[in-house]
């Protein structure tokens, strides 16, 4: 008898590994897809989107957002609903085949230079069915692993499903530095940048075969079969007011707030390193690679505790510490590469000049090397380009003639750490608020229409309040900066966006929401 | 924490409805000030995409929150 349990449970665990392993994968190459656009993002804008002719950077920018913010709860809504009519292991077959078949299309389009408009069309087009696709993904996923799950480790074992979005990025990341490496810049950037794309195509394959093989969830199985699913779910959902006050509470109570944490920790710390502190491009995502490496884990720590000790407290608390520690942290990692705070060996300084003539400019370029006692270096790159004629030059607007100043600063190893250690922190936020999230979106709503209800507060708290993260810190930096040519008197300004979300969510969340892990609904 | 809860209704309701004019007023005046594309881009993504959800989320769980529905929760 012991011996028929023991055989059961494990092959309990086996199955529920193979549904984990088949839904993962799929969701990983649907981020890995989704972030190669946005890894390529400078290639694909001088191939498809060139700056001089207004409307492709009007369709540029529209790519980047729209895929981002707008198409992507509708993507939610469209897979959503018919994974709530036909099954979710045929949706998000579907979702998946979009996502990479748009992918490798991206990889074959001609540029600009040959097919002209058509070219910023066809990939804004593709753009979009990619935001389609990835709105539709994850709720299928986390449903179809929750479903799956054994009651009590549902957390542990959706939050496998959280890691992916983090993987994904490291996998886009490895594939473009070996392409990148393989191929050197040139050939790169003249047609190496579309194997990322071409091989998304392998990667899908392999993910549709495995997902093939799976059965559907036996949840939803059991539905179809005693005829109880939804004919509306849309309906059901939103329209409905014991539903609707649930997506509301989701929204506002927990995905508005893990959005924003998620943004500041994996992008905003990024992007705040390589234009508030000037840190080295490459050092920069070094410190939020090996952060991400060493916090990744901890999705599936705080996923499993969610499983003993309720999801709220965690998210909460998640919350809490980053909309308190925000500030600090920055503080610190802003003093850290302050060259003001550093005392300069002047003795050591370099200034290298030089100048070349193109065509009818004239091109000159300043390199001047700076080292401190603390051992940051700094270099900065000044490059001014203006026609060799007198007379042309004296003609052109001032603001032509600005030179472009590239600004580098590389740490030494105690403050590289240091930094490390400071991200590493915001990725441990990230891990409390985004590990346990499936579970407790999967356990809010009904299963017949489970994937419609939780998709949508998932998309709009991660793809609107999270996707506009670096936009609305950008203009909240810019608003305190005195004067064009005049750093900005708060570079810290722009973290207030992620905290009055966090901080409004924490208080939504820890007075309505609920603590101990629902047993799902089998209707 | 029922009588929190549903205070705390009026409150998520009134930011709902007092965030509208809010934002319509700073993008005027905004887009005034200095009316690039840019400018254009961004108050037309606030207007547009962000102020309506979280408006429309706000007075929705405000009015949930003080008619008593989410007190069975907990």
């Amino acid at each position: 008898m012991a011996q028929n349990l023991s055989a059961s449970h494990t092959e309990e665990v086996t199955s529920t590994r193979k549904v984990i392993m088949a839904s993962s994968v799929g969701t990983l190459i649907e981020w890995y897809d989704f972030y190669i656009f946005g890894s390529l993002a400078k290639i694909i804008s001088e191939q498809f989107f060139p700056k001089d002719n207004p409307t492709a950077a009007l369709l540029a920018t529209l790519a980047t957002f729209a895929a981002g913010f707008v198409v992507r709860p509708f993507g939610a809504l469209f897979f959503g609903r018919l994974g709530d009519l036909i099954g979710r292991k045929y949706t998000f077959l579907v979702t998946l085949v979009i996502m990479g078949g748009s992918t490798f299309v991206i990889g074959l389009v001609p540029g600009y230079a040959q097919i002209g408009f058509f070219a910023p069309a066809i990939v804004f087009v593709l753009r979009l069915l990619q935001g389609l696709a990835l709105g539709g993904e994850y709720g299928g996923a986390a449903t179809y692993v929750a479903e799956h799950s054994p009651i009590h480790q549902r957390g542990y074992w959706t939050s496998y499903i959280q890691t992916t979005a983090t993987f994904g990025l490291f996998v886009s990341l490895g594939v473009i530095l070996i392409v990148r490496q393989s191929l050197g810049l040139e050939a790169f950037s003249a047609w190496g940048w579309r194997v990322p794309f071409l091989l998304s195509i392998f990667l899908v394959a392999i993910s549709v075969f495995i997902r093939m093989k799976m059965s559907e969830s036996p949840m939803f199985s059991k539905l179809k079969k005693e005829g109880k699913t939804s004919t509306n779910p849309l309906a059901e959902s939103f329209k409905q007011k014991d539903n609707l006050k649930m997506v509301l509470l989701a929204l506002l109570g927990a995905t508005a707030g893990q959005g924003v944490v998620w943004y500041t920790g994996q992008f905003y710390a990024l992007s705040f390193l390589q234009n508030a502190c000037n840190i080295e491009f490459v050092q920069s995502n070094i410190i939020i690679s090996i952060a991400l490496v060493v916090g990744t884990p901890f999705f599936v720590v705080f996923g499993a505790l969610s499983d003993k000790i309720g999801r709220k407290w965690i998210m909460m608390l998640g919350m809490l510490i980053a909309f308190v520690s925000y500030r600090p942290i920055y503080t610190v990692m802003y003093n850290e590469a302050n060259l003001k705070n550093k005392v300069e060996i002047k003795e050591k300084t370099v200034i290298e000049h030089k100048a070349a003539v193109k065509g009818t400019d004239s091109l000159k370029t300043t390199i001047t090397k700076k080292f401190f006692e603390d051992g940051t270096t700094f270099k900065e790159t000044k490059k001014e380009k203006f026609p060799v004629d007198a007379a042309v030059k004296a003609a052109m607007p001032k603001d032509k003639l600005k030179p472009e100043v590239k600004k580098e600063t590389t740490l030494p190893q105690n403050l590289f750490v240091k930094m490390i250690g400071l991200v590493f922190i915001q990725v441990i936020f990230v891990t409390m608020v985004y590990g346990p999230i499936a579970a407790f979106l999967v356990e809010l709503f009904p299963t017949r229409i489970r994937y419609t209800s939780m998709s949508l507060p998932y998309h709009i708290g991660n793809g609107v309040f999270g996707g506009l993260v670096p936009l609305i810190s950008t203009r909240l930096v810019e608003a305190t900066r005195p004067a064009a040519d005049l750093p900005p008197a708060d570079p810290l300004a722009g973290l207030w966006y992620p905290i009055i979300i966090a901080a409004v969510c924490f208080v939504i969340g820890s007075v309505y929401i609920k603590n101990k892990p629902a047993e799902i609904d089998a209707e | 924490m029922s009588a929190i809860q549903k205070l705390l209704g009026i409150v998520w309701a009134a930011l709902g409805v007092g965030i509208i004019p809010l934002a319509i007023k700073q993008a005027m005046t905004e887009i005034a000030k200095k009316p690039s594309e840019e400018n254009w881009i961004f108050w037309s993504i606030v207007l547009v995409v962000l102020m309506p959800i979280i408006a429309f989320s706000l007075i929705s769980f405000g009015v949930f929150a003080l008619k008593g529905e989410y007190e069975q929760l907990n």
